[in-house]
């Protein structure tokens, strides 16, 4: 869990230019090198300048803290800038809707990188200069993007002054980057990605070139997760594991983590364990596929192949209902005319899929009869602690998604966590919360009498 | 309801000064500040006499009216334009006929309104937004009855037909509007691809129309206030036209090099070039804005495009002189040359400035006389204030000797 109240993000972009002579010459490196070194001293020049986003604050870092604002000084605590932000439905960060729900992480204070170009050092009217050499042009946005996890109590002095700091090692990393993949005058473009690493490496930024798939960069990986002493069975910064901020709204429209609004259920003596990651809620009706009574186990897959993609374990999209039937006819499964069909799935259906299309393996658990998953609390604990993945289960005529479970190992007392893919309205939190369509159930919640089969995906062991 | 166009009396005096020669026509500029409500003309200017090339010209048609030079009216304009800070431009024209051309003059003068735009915008690196007032105003005079006829057309709609507008004077019309001054540091590296005059020609204008972008979006900072929405520029103060203190208030822009065209890229832009063109130095800016509560955006926009007419305009009028001086040979040259450098001078009567060109080789001499030529009005040498941008020569002097300096004393050690 984060521990800082404040993440200060700043985003520009600086054109990298320069001119060749030879672009597979001795002296290109030289050159590109140079370029990078007159960004470096941009950066560091008096003319830069941040804006906070949504609010009238400019300040300049190199001048010694100048802000556009009399009352924020370099001994102000950068918690102070919050009442001078807007935020998008018009009132202050202060009035934020408390709800019974929890909080969602730290502040977002978002900034912009600016130069100014008035108030120039000398007066010396323009003049033209012409060159007529032969040279290769190269001109290349950088996105530059620093992040800082602060406290409250930090002075906002202290912050830009990190961020130019920050400024300066990202040009020097892109530097790296641009130099180590460039092939000739081709150059790719180096993109920053940022990971919240467990302590205490905190919030990390690291730059890879644009267009590289991750398959390609695991020397590079391999070498930071021994830098930052990670562990080297599961993915911490592929690109899919980028940190998401908590301002920054998904794309997809899909909700991320509903249960983590939920408050858990107060048993005594008990322990909590939980999906570990991101996943995306998938139920009946969504992407136009009107499957209410049928697809409920094609939605639990979608949600599980959705956590895989999420935690950088593949690439490929979130299969269609199409594609899923498509594979099981691919693996024998199937006759062909199972696709298109509105045939109901079970749980070794879903380990099948998550072979062949993900090359995930799973573990099946058999419980003869319902009341019997009560007892099943210390196999579900190992598994959410182990593998942290979603797990599906079928049986009587109903597929659901189990996210975790509060178990006490003394008393046996269990509850389960449950995602229900049968819901059929749009991605709206409060009613999915609300009406428990993510929610705490009981033993009581299962077919007593039924049998019930369950597909515990496993992590492959790579990063 | 028609426009209302505020005019200085002085124009007005002027205006009723003109000699036309007995059934002949005098044509003109006028000049000032539109604003959404109201419009405001500080400047009139009668077309000057264009010395004729050879033989006088045997009358084209039947009427004065036909004799009228489109293009030298339009090249005055064009001149003029380039003399205006931010905030003024051409708004329109007038025209002095004798009592039997009256009925036809509305036409000429359509003609010419339309002319006039058409030359003016080319060439410009902005665009017009949806806010700016598209109406120019037609004056018609007529020299025996000195009777005023105002219309507008709106430059926009070729079709568009003559709407009556209110002409009224007023003493002091921009004596207390604000003026917004900041001075601009431009670093521009242009690549030119291919070789021709016309390739470094489109590669310059593209160039300069990525930077105008840039401006055209930078944050802006006016007396230390964000500039950027619906707020008054000036508030808090009492609204008192009989002052006369004018204003200067400072401007800071911010720029970021976010251009869209570059940016989902995953690779590199690279062009092979066949050389490169910098513009680089410091520019002095100058803007006014009415001071019937304007809003600071539109204070803003009056000095970006400040900005960036007059770098675009320098540039023009260099290589424009260029193309005289090199000819066919113009093409890449290596070598830095000094740009035509910014300089002030006072406007008639309005208290406005006016702004000129000097190139390296010239003297206040030279500008004196281009501002009685443009604007038909004398105006002191000492009144020239050369002192807002530095002379080139200067500093590159400065630097040659330094390298000499140095040189003599790596030597002697």
């Amino acid at each position: 869990m984060l521990q800082c109240d404040f993440i200060f993000r700043l985003k520009g972009i600086l054109e990298f230019a320069c001119q060749l002579d030879n672009p597979n010459g001795v002296q290109s490196q030289s050159t590109i090198s140079k370029s990078f070194q007159d960004l470096r001293s941009k950066v560091t020049s008096k003319n830069i300048v941040f804006t906070v986003c949504n609010s009238p604050v400019l300040i300049w870092p190199n001048t010694g803290f100048q802000s556009s604002v009399e009352s924020l000084t370099e001994a102000s605590a950068c918690g102070d800038i919050l009442q001078w932000i807007e935020s998008d439905d018009g009132g202050s960060k202060k009035s934020s809707k408390k709800k019974d729900k929890k909080k969602s992480g730290p502040t977002v204070v978002n900034m912009k990188l600016l130069f100014e170009v008035t108030e120039p050092a000398g007066n010396t009217a323009p003049s033209l200069i012409r060159v007529s050499t032969q040279q290769h042009c190269v001109k290349m946005p950088l996105p530059l993007d620093c992040a800082l996890s602060v406290t409250t109590d930090e002075r906002l002095e202290t912050v830009c002054t990190g961020l130019v700091e920050a400024l300066n090692k990202q040009l020097a990393d892109m530097e790296e980057v641009v130099l180590q993949y460039r092939k000739g005058s081709s150059f790719l473009v180096p993109q920053p990605f940022h990971f919240q690493l467990p302590e205490p490496a905190g919030l990390i930024t690291v730059v890879y070139p644009a267009g590289v798939p991750d398959s390609q960069l695991q020397a590079v990986r391999e070498d930071l997760h021994r830098k930052f002493e990670l562990p080297c069975d599961r993915p911490y910064l592929r690109r899919a594991n980028a940190f998401h901020f908590p301002d920054a709204a998904y794309k997809d429209g899909y909700l991320r983590n509903p249960h983590i609004h939920l408050n858990p259920p107060n048993i005594e003596d008990a322990k909590l364990y939980l999906v570990q990651g991101v996943y995306s809620y998938h139920h009946y009706m969504q992407d136009h596929v009107d499957d209410n009574g049928w697809g409920c186990a094609y939605r639990s897959l979608q949600t599980i192949c959705s956590w895989f993609q999420q935690q950088g374990y593949v690439e490929t999209a979130v299969p269609t209902h199409t594609q899923i039937q498509q594979a099981l006819v691919d693996v024998g499964d199937k006759e062909p005319r199972f696709v298109g069909s509105r045939q109901w799935i079970g749980s070794i259906e879903v380990q099948a899929v998550l072979n062949q299309l993900l090359g995930v393996t799973s573990k099946i658990m058999f419980v003869s009869q319902g009341s019997e998953l009560a007892t099943k609390g210390r196999e579900l604990a190992n598994h959410f602690q182990t593998e942290g993945t979603p797990v599906m289960i079928g049986g009587g005529v109903l597929a659901h998604t189990i996210l975790g479970v509060v178990w006490s190992e003394n008393t046996g007392q269990i509850r389960f966590l449950i995602l229900d893919p049968h819901y059929t309205g749009g991605e709206d939190l409060q009613t999915i919360t609300d009406k428990g369509w993510c929610g705490w159930k009981g033993p009581e919640f299962w077919d007593q009498n039924a049998y019930y089969n369950l597909c515990l995906p496993q992590r492959p062991k790579t990063i | 309801m028609g426009r209302s166009y505020f005019v200085d009396e002085a124009v007005g005096e002027y205006l009723s000064g003109l000699q036309a020669a007995p059934g002949s026509c005098v044509t003109g500029l006028l000049a000032g500040q539109s604003s959404p409500q109201r419009d405001f003309v500080v400047l009139a200017v009668q077309t000057p006499h264009r010395e004729s090339e050879g033989q006088l010209k045997a009358p084209k048609g039947v009427s004065p009216l036909d004799d009228i030079d489109v293009e030298w009216v339009t090249e005055h304009a064009k001149q003029v334009s380039r003399m205006l800070p931010g905030g003024l431009c051409v708004l329109g024209l007038f025209l002095v006929t004798p009592p039997e051309l009256s009925k036809d003059a509305q036409n000429g003068l359509k003609r010419l309104i339309f002319a006039v735009e058409k030359y003016i915008i080319k060439g410009r690196l902005w665009e017009l937004s949806e806010e700016d007032v598209t109406d120019r105003v037609t004056l018609h005079i007529c020299s025996k009855t000195k009777k005023l006829l105002c219309k507008t057309f709106d430059v926009k709609d070729p079709k568009s037909s003559a709407k009556p507008a209110d002409w009224k004077y007023q003493t002091g019309i921009s004596s207390s509007w604000p003026m917004l001054t900041c001075s601009v540091e431009v670093d521009l590296q242009i690549p030119v691809t291919g070789s021709s005059s016309d390739n470094t020609d489109k590669c310059m204008k593209d160039g300069l129309r990525r930077w105008a972008k840039q401006i055209e979006a930078a944050y802006c900072l006016i007396n230390g206030r964000q500039a950027l929405d619906d707020s008054e520029l000036i508030s808090g103060q009492k609204k008192n036209p009989k002052t006369t203190n004018r204003q200067t208030l400072p401007a800071r822009i911010f720029v970021s090099d976010e251009q869209s065209e570059l940016g989902e890229r995953s690779s590199a832009l690279v062009q092979v070039c066949s050389g490169s063109m910098r513009v680089r130095g410091v520019v002095h800016c100058r803007a006014y804005i009415h001071n019937n509560k304007p809003k600071a955006r539109h204070a803003a926009q009056a000095i970006k495009r400040d900005i960036i007419n007059t770098v675009c305009s320098r540039v023009e009028m260099f290589l424009e002189d260029l193309c005289i001086n090199e000819g066919s040979q113009k093409g890449l040259c290596s070598g830095q040359q000094a740009l035509p450098r910014r300089v002030f001078a006072p406007m008639p009567i309005s208290g406005l400035s006016v702004c000129d060109y000097m190139f390296p080789d010239e003297s206040t001499a030279d500008v004196a006389e281009r501002l009685k030529e443009m604007l038909d009005c004398e105006t002191p040498e000492e009144d020239i204030d050369t002192s807002l941008e530095n002379n080139q020569c200067v500093a590159l002097a400065a630097a040659i000797a330094l390298l000499a300096t140095a040189t003599s004393l790596l030597y002697f050690s």
